[in-house]
């Protein structure tokens, strides 16, 4: 069992602060790391394989510090999102140095094994500046695999993927997933996620904003309370009629917007409601809409939950 | 000193582009070794201007610059070095062995030649063949350590290591007596006036200030890169 | 927005027009490609970093001259320490870094990061890319050799030196800068663009150069010294900064320049062979990088 244990870590450059205040374990079975680009996703992922240290927080693996622990590496193995590897040398060779530089007592039938998982032999005796992206990234994975470790981090693995090539890889990873080894790969699109992990941490801005099962995160954010603001032909009629019903939190007439602000706690009810009502007691709605749709409202939502 | 690396560090130095840059510099001392034996203008004098100032001077310090940087230098530059760094191996032996690996080129392309140009030019007179040649390897092997140094600390090792070998050992070196002291160059030709027979190669730092320099040069450079290649921020392209 | 049952859309054109309006020509893009290069090999319009090299190679570059005007001023000597024809030659060193660290910048980047192609798709061809390339370089040298002739040259009329021996000598000079700025560019950017690679670009710009120097060097003292002054003189053929010299001082007068004026210099019709090697350089250059380019636009 090994837990990746990221607390309250930050990491600025300069002024740009990439990681902000970040608490997360990563423990068995697959997670995504899920954000868009420029989250902060690469530099979370740096942080946990000990290639930079965090300016603030701690980053443990079983306990024990990443950071300038070279040891680590006997149980972490790395799949860098960079694609330059040794080009001279062939898929067997490089991961066959991989397999010696890790001081394994059989590097040979390591590397065979780690070819054989990534179905990477067929290619083996070829240069790798002659293989395609995608089997230099099942390389890659097999030089990773090599030392059995029991943590994978793979940095934007499905990047320029073709589709065969992704569901290979999908199957690798779910694979690695269910031998119990703990698991964190990082992408920006969210069917690849949905797909793979049965457990996500969304980064946001550098700032952990979601964590946990995909589909209650989902259901999280549907079913949040929204503040709709409404303009229609009678306000005070309109929001008479809505706070009876359950669905409806909070109803506040604006004199500055001259509207209705509705805290609505059931989207999916409240949705159908109101223009049944507006039809029942013949109004007319001139404007309807939400005003804390804003990344930052969901986010601050989801930090507090 | 870890041998995969070691294989890896080697293949990557003498890949084509590169062997031919490093290649061709022995060469052209040879040529010119062999022009000046043919005119039969090779003697004592001259040989001692050509490996003092051309191989010594020039040829030494250039390619300890680009073995120096080129063993560390591209795997940084492109990111290919992750593979070594995510691996059990301490960052003294990586850079240890890279170093190992660039000497053992320094000596091929630069010492060997140039003991070679010395037997060609001037035989086995005076020592001078052999007192350049091991001077070379040497200040070579000095100049490897400094420069792999420069790699590990900037991705500008070439052209920072360009302006130290003019500003110090150029200008200063010329202008400012006591920097002499402080010279890879100068103490390269201690060891190589020591080594010669006596009086052959005039020396203006003595040895036994000459030789602990050069070993504590050496020894703080590497371990210099040792430390700071334990920081190594993997970057992003450029 | 109303909530409604039935999907419908509209797309608004909100944004997106075509430009019919006036396009600037070819010479433009040329114009364009030029300046831009040339503000890149300073650094500038690009991160600070960049400029650090440039910058200090460039301030290396004038404070000899600033040095000189001081000497000059304070011990009102009269006569200036060195020609203006003599400073590129002194100054070799600098020049040689400033173009194996700056020619890189200008080529290897894009071949690197293939983004060659993105040029070639406007109306620019390849050979206005290495025309403007080249020139940029070549402007970038002059910028860097001229300056400190023109600090000189203040600073000697300040000292009330003859006016008309100054100002020839300074267009002297800068017509020597030209020459020096045409063959060193055509060799610095026809090896940097043989390789992506930027520090082995650099690294094999200046082999090139200090290697060709030494060897130049020791063989000039040697055929000297044994008495074979025209063995000197040819030998300098073989080295861009001796070549350039001695051809800069053949134009004028051997005897104009206050360092070399004593070396053996092509007289009459040897100059001829310095003139046609500079030029076969330029040449061959501009050649090498339009068959490089060519190749990486077809690609």
């Amino acid at each position: 069992m090994s837990v990746i244990s990221i607390e309250r870590a930050s990491r600025w450059f300069g002024n740009v602060v990439a990681v902000n205040d970040v608490s997360m374990t990563i423990g068995p079975g697959v997670t995504g790391l899920l954000g868009p680009n420029g989250a902060g996703k690469s530099t979370l992922i740096h942080l946990m394989g000990g290639f930079l240290a965090p300016s603030a927080g701690t980053v443990t693996l079983d306990g024990a510090l990443v950071w300038h622990n070279v040891d680590v590496y006997r149980r972490v193995g790395l799949v860098p999102e960079r694609e330059a590897m040794y080009d001279f040398l062939t898929g067997w060779q490089f991961t066959l140095a991989n397999a010696r530089l890790h001081g394994l007592a059989d590097p040979e039938a390591a590397a065979t094994r780690a070819l054989q998982t990534v179905e990477m032999t067929f290619a083996q005796d070829r240069r790798l500046d002659t293989y395609s992206k995608g089997m230099k990234q099942r390389v890659k994975m097999a030089a990773a695999l090599v030392h059995d470790p029991a943590v994978l981090l793979l940095d934007e693995p499905f990047n320029g993927m073709d589709p065969r090539q992704r569901l290979h890889l999908i199957d690798l990873i779910r694979r690695m997933g269910a031998d119990g080894r703990t698991v964190l790969f990082s992408s920006h699109i969210l069917e690849e996620v949905e797909q793979v992990a049965s457990h996500i941490e969304v980064v946001v801005a550098g700032r952990h904003a979601a964590s946990g099962d995909f589909r209650a995160i989902r259901r999280l954010m549907i079913d949040r309370p929204h503040v709709f603001l409404i303009r229609s032909s009678d306000d005070r009629r309109l929001a008479a009629a809505l706070i009876a019903d359950g669905s409806t939190a909070a109803v506040e007439l604006d004199g500055r917007e001259r509207a209705l602000r509705v805290h609505a706690v059931d989207f999916q009810r409240f949705v159908l409601l109101l223009p049944r009502l507006a039809r029942e007691h013949r109004l007319r709605l001139y404007m309807v809409s939400p005003s804390d749709e804003s990344l930052e409202s969901v986010f601050s939502y989801l930090v507090a939950s | 000193m870890n041998t995969t690396i070691a294989a890896i560090t080697l293949r990557a130095m003498v890949g084509r582009r590169r062997a031919v840059l490093l290649l061709a510099m022995p060469v052209i001392l040879l040529g010119l070794a062999v022009a000046l034996r043919l005119t039969g203008v090779a003697g004592v004098g001259t040989s001692r201007a050509v490996l003092g100032a051309f191989a010594l001077g020039t040829l030494v310090p250039l390619l300890g610059l680009i073995i120096g940087t080129g063993v560390i230098g591209p795997e940084i530059d492109d990111g290919s070095i992750v593979y070594l760094l995510a691996k059990p191996v301490s960052r003294f032996v990586i850079v240890f062995t890279k170093l190992v690996v660039a000497v053992g080129c320094v000596a091929v392309f630069a010492a060997v030649p140039t003991l070679a140009a010395g037997l060609i030019m001037a035989g086995d007179r005076r020592g001078l063949a052999l007192g350049y040649g091991v001077g070379a390897l040497v200040g070579g092997a000095v100049y490897c350590a400094v420069f792999l140094m420069l790699g590990v600390l900037t991705r500008h090792a070439v052209v920072v290591g360009l302006l130290y070998a003019l500003l110090w050992e150029s200008l200063i070196g010329g202008y400012v007596p006591g920097a002499r002291t402080l010279s890879v160059r100068q103490w390269a030709v201690s060891v190589t006036s020591a080594v010669a027979e006596h009086g052959a190669v005039p020396a203006d730092v003595r040895l036994r200030v000459a030789v602990p320099l050069l070993l504590v040069a050496a020894v703080a450079a590497t371990w210099y890169a040792g430390w700071r290649l334990r920081s190594l921020a993997l970057t992003s392209d450029e | 927005m109303p909530p409604s049952d039935q999907p419908s859309g509209v797309i608004h054109d909100i944004g997106y027009r075509g430009y019919d309006g006036a396009r600037l020509g070819r010479g433009y893009l040329v114009r364009s490609l030029f300046s831009h290069s040339l503000r890149g090999a300073y650094g500038l319009g690009r991160p600070a970093r960049s400029k650090v090299m440039p910058a200090l190679l460039f301030g290396a570059m004038a404070l000899p001259a600033l040095i000189m005007v001081v000497v000059m001023v304070i011990t009102k000597a009269g006569i200036l320490p060195m020609d203006y024809v003599d400073y590129i030659p002194v100054t070799f060193y600098l020049i040689s870094i400033f173009l194996a660290a700056q020619s890189p910048q200008l080529v290897s980047r894009d071949l690197r990061f293939r983004v060659v192609p993105l040029y070639l798709s406007r109306p620019v061809s390849y050979a206005d890319y290495v025309l403007a390339k080249y020139a940029a370089m070549a402007a970038a040298l002059l910028i860097l050799t001229a300056t400190p002739m023109l600090i000189i040259y203040v600073g000697a009329l300040l000292t009330e030196l003859p006016f008309w021996a100054q100002t020839k000598g300074l267009l002297r000079g800068l017509a020597g800068a030209l020459l020096f700025a045409a063959v060193l560019a055509g060799i610095g950017l026809a090896i940097a663009s043989a390789t992506p690679r930027r520090g082995f670009g650099v690294a094999a710009i200046i082999s090139s150069i200090l290697v060709s120097h030494a060897v130049v060097s020791s063989v000039q003292g040697i055929a000297i010294g044994t008495g074979h002054p025209t063995v000197a003189m040819y030998a300098a053929l073989f080295t861009p900064f001796y070549l350039v010299n001695s051809l800069q001082l053949w134009l004028f007068n051997p005897r104009v320049s206050l360092l070399f004026g004593s070396m053996p210099m092509p007289q009459g019709w040897q100059g001829a062979a310095f003139a046609a090697v500079a030029l076969a350089i330029v040449a061959g250059s501009a050649s090498f990088l339009l068959l490089r380019y060519r190749r990486v636009s077809a690609s």
